[in-house]
């Protein structure tokens, strides 16, 4: 099967999820709570009718079920998630102003817990059934049990407050003014404006968000790293690969974990999703301005807009991640094109 | 793996995770936060909301031995307190989702065809969601307390065992003795409870065992967003959430957070033991 009707064939299968999921969204928005209007609107708009009946009128309320699904569904399309009752702004516009940041962590991150976990993963494997092994996944055991806003402060607390090692919270420090925008990711900006300084100091700022984030998830990769690894290096071709005289260094690491990495490819789709919700639960922490930070203040003030515009968002991007590892897995994994 | 289990391999089971020291590790921990919830009362030094402002924000003592929150509440006994929230509200997810998971998946595994193709895509979209995400929407959606977290936690969490359910019930129902009831006679709800349910149980509960750890992690995660019980509850992911603001006081929230920590840490313990019993392949 050629690449291009792989891709179609995804699209296809995309696009009944898309539309899942705003169904769902619409459910959990329109029949879950007695009352849309109470939970969308600021306390004090709700005595005003003319404001509660351009509600009803702009979100079909009146209408049968069915039409103010569509009305939904016309609205998001026209980009219109409803306004946020703490900021005032349109969900959109939030999300927009603030998910670069979030972008930004999210990246960096999975680089850390790609570099760990596989790391972590061929020590454990290679290893097997020494101390090294057992280190490993106790530590991947920890990451999956401790809570992570729990591992977030603690780091705060430990690398920052006491040793002095890493920045501390904010994506800048407070005497560094913002790079010019363009991309709104201030590696990327401050690289492309030639501000060395305040390059070092968004990496800076970076490094223990990204540690923490990456942590969480490396955990996993370890754990399916060594399973695979495992696996692999029990294989045939790696015994001919070792009968043939081949170093061991390149035994493991080329033909070994470069076949064993492809379960790791499949669930990074999975794995950016939960970084994604990790992010909710870490960036208040780190004073990181970025969608966590929105849905977490959204959560406490109960903004209900603003809630259901992020969740819709992490959604989405969970969809988008996913086909896109569907591509690489295909474009790795020459396997599938024959099925 | 699943199907397997059957009662005499239960029994052995059961020898392997006492010689296996991590597991017993884990069940002594479980065990111990179990007994502290349930004799709260008796050893808590003071109840778990009698404030006393001119002990506000101390850190461990003598007479405080984990410290004083922003209220001047003892921090001990409001630990000890809330796992009488955690522990019950995480089994209560596991076992709902367990019964509604278990029934829609053997539905849907049982009819087969059209039902099978309808129930299972319901499933993929709510598995679509990053279950915290999904979770903070319903919660907030339902308004928040703790009988409303329990219930988002089940609405994003039964697809894992319905999709659990749906496979034993579709492995299950080709076997003789399925065959021999239905030669019998049985049919419909009699076949389903009397003849699947017993032959496909087993492997739900295992699961639902190893998950109670996510479940008790995603409702202090909740929690700690304020969508689950009101601010001032002994809640843990609530005092951590509280203790943000007061960073510099460290034991108003890492006390809350070891305990969470631990717990979840001694379940998952019995799990990676129970798991590596159940599918050698994994663990050696």
């Amino acid at each position: 099967m050629p690449l291009y009707r792989y891709i179609i064939r995804r699209v296809l299968f995309a696009i009944p999820m898309l539309l899942g999921i705003t169904v769902v969204s619409f459910l959990i928005a329109h029949a879950v709570p007695a009352d849309p209007i109470n939970a969308n609107l600021p306390q004090n708009a709700l005595g005003n009718e003319r404001l509660v009946t351009a509600f009803r009128e702009r979100w079909g309320l009146d209408k049968p079920p069915v039409v103010q699904y569509l009305t939904y569904l016309r609205n998001l399309l026209q980009g219109d998630m409803g306004v946020s009752i703490k900021t005032k702004n349109p969900v959109l516009e939030d999300i927009r102003q603030f998910l670069p940041a979030t972008f930004e962590l999210a990246t960096f991150s999975i680089i850390v817990g790609l570099a760990m976990g596989i790391g972590f993963g061929v020590v454990s494997a290679v290893w097997r059934n020494t101390i090294f092994d057992y280190l490993v996944r106790v530590f991947a055991l920890i990451g999956v049990s401790f809570p992570i806003f729990l591992l977030a402060l603690v780091a705060l607390a430990v690398f920052h407050a006491q040793l002095g090692w890493a920045a501390g919270p904010g994506r800048l420090g407070f005497l560094v003014r913002d790079p010019p925008h363009v991309t709104g990711l201030f590696t990327i900006d401050s690289l492309l404006a030639g501000q060395w300084q305040t390059l070092r100091d968004a990496v800076a700022h970076l490094v223990l968000p990204s540690l923490v984030l990456g942590s969480y998830v490396s955990g996993i990769i370890a754990r399916i790293t060594r399973s695979s690894l495992l696996e692999v290096l029990g294989a045939d071709y790696i015994r001919t690969a070792r009968a043939k005289g081949q170093v061991e260094r390149i035994v493991v690491l080329g033909h070994g974990l470069s076949n064993a990495l492809i379960p790791v490819v499949t669930i990074l789709g999975v794995l950016y999703g939960n970084l994604l919700a990790g992010a909710v639960l870490t960036e208040s922490i780190f004073a990181w301005p970025g969608i966590g930070r929105y849905a977490f203040r959204a959560s406490t003030s109960q903004d209900f807009p603003a809630i259901m515009g992020v969740s819709m968002l992490i959604a989405l991007i969970y969809v988008v991640a996913n086909f896109l590892v569907d591509i690489l897995y295909f474009l790795l994994d020459p396997r599938i094109r024959y099925t | 793996m699943q199907a397997t289990l059957h009662r005499q391999a239960a029994g052995k089971l059961f020898q392997d995770l006492r010689a296996n020291p991590v597991v017993v590790l884990g069940l002594v921990v479980v065990l111990i936060w179990f007994l502290l919830a349930l004799l709260a009362p008796q050893l808590a030094p003071a109840g778990p909301l009698q404030q006393s402002i001119p002990d506000r924000l101390q850190p461990p003592n003598r007479s405080f031995l984990l410290g004083t929150d922003e209220l001047g509440r003892d921090i001990l006994s409001r630990v000890l307190y809330g796992g009488r929230i955690t522990i019950p509200a995480g089994l209560a997810v596991i076992i709902i989702d367990g019964i509604i998971g278990w029934l829609i998946g053997a539905i849907a595994g049982y009819l087969g065809g059209i039902w099978d193709e309808i129930l299972m895509r319901v499933t993929e979209l709510f598995m679509a969601f990053p279950t915290i995400i999904l979770a903070m929407a319903v919660t907030a959606a339902l308004g928040p307390n703790i009988r409303n977290a329990v219930l988002a936690l089940v609405i994003v969490r039964w697809p894992n065992y319905a999709r659990l359910a749906r496979g034993l019930i579709i492995e299950t129902k080709t076997a003789d003795y399925v065959e021999a009831a239905r030669s019998l006679g049985a049919r419909g709800p009699y076949l389903l409870f009397r003849t699947l349910l017993p032959n496909s149980i087993a492997p739900v509960v295992v699961y639902g065992s190893l998950d109670i750890g996510n479940a008790i992690l995603l409702f202090a995660g909740l929690s700690f967003l304020g969508l689950g019980p009101e601010p001032s509850s002994p809640e843990w992911g609530r005092m951590i959430s509280i203790g943000i603001d007061f960073f510099d006081q460290w034991w108003m929230w890492l006390f809350p957070g070891l305990a969470i920590a631990s717990l979840v840490m001694a379940f998952n313990f019995i799990g990676d033991g129970l798991r590596d019993l159940l599918d050698p392949r994994l663990g050696r």
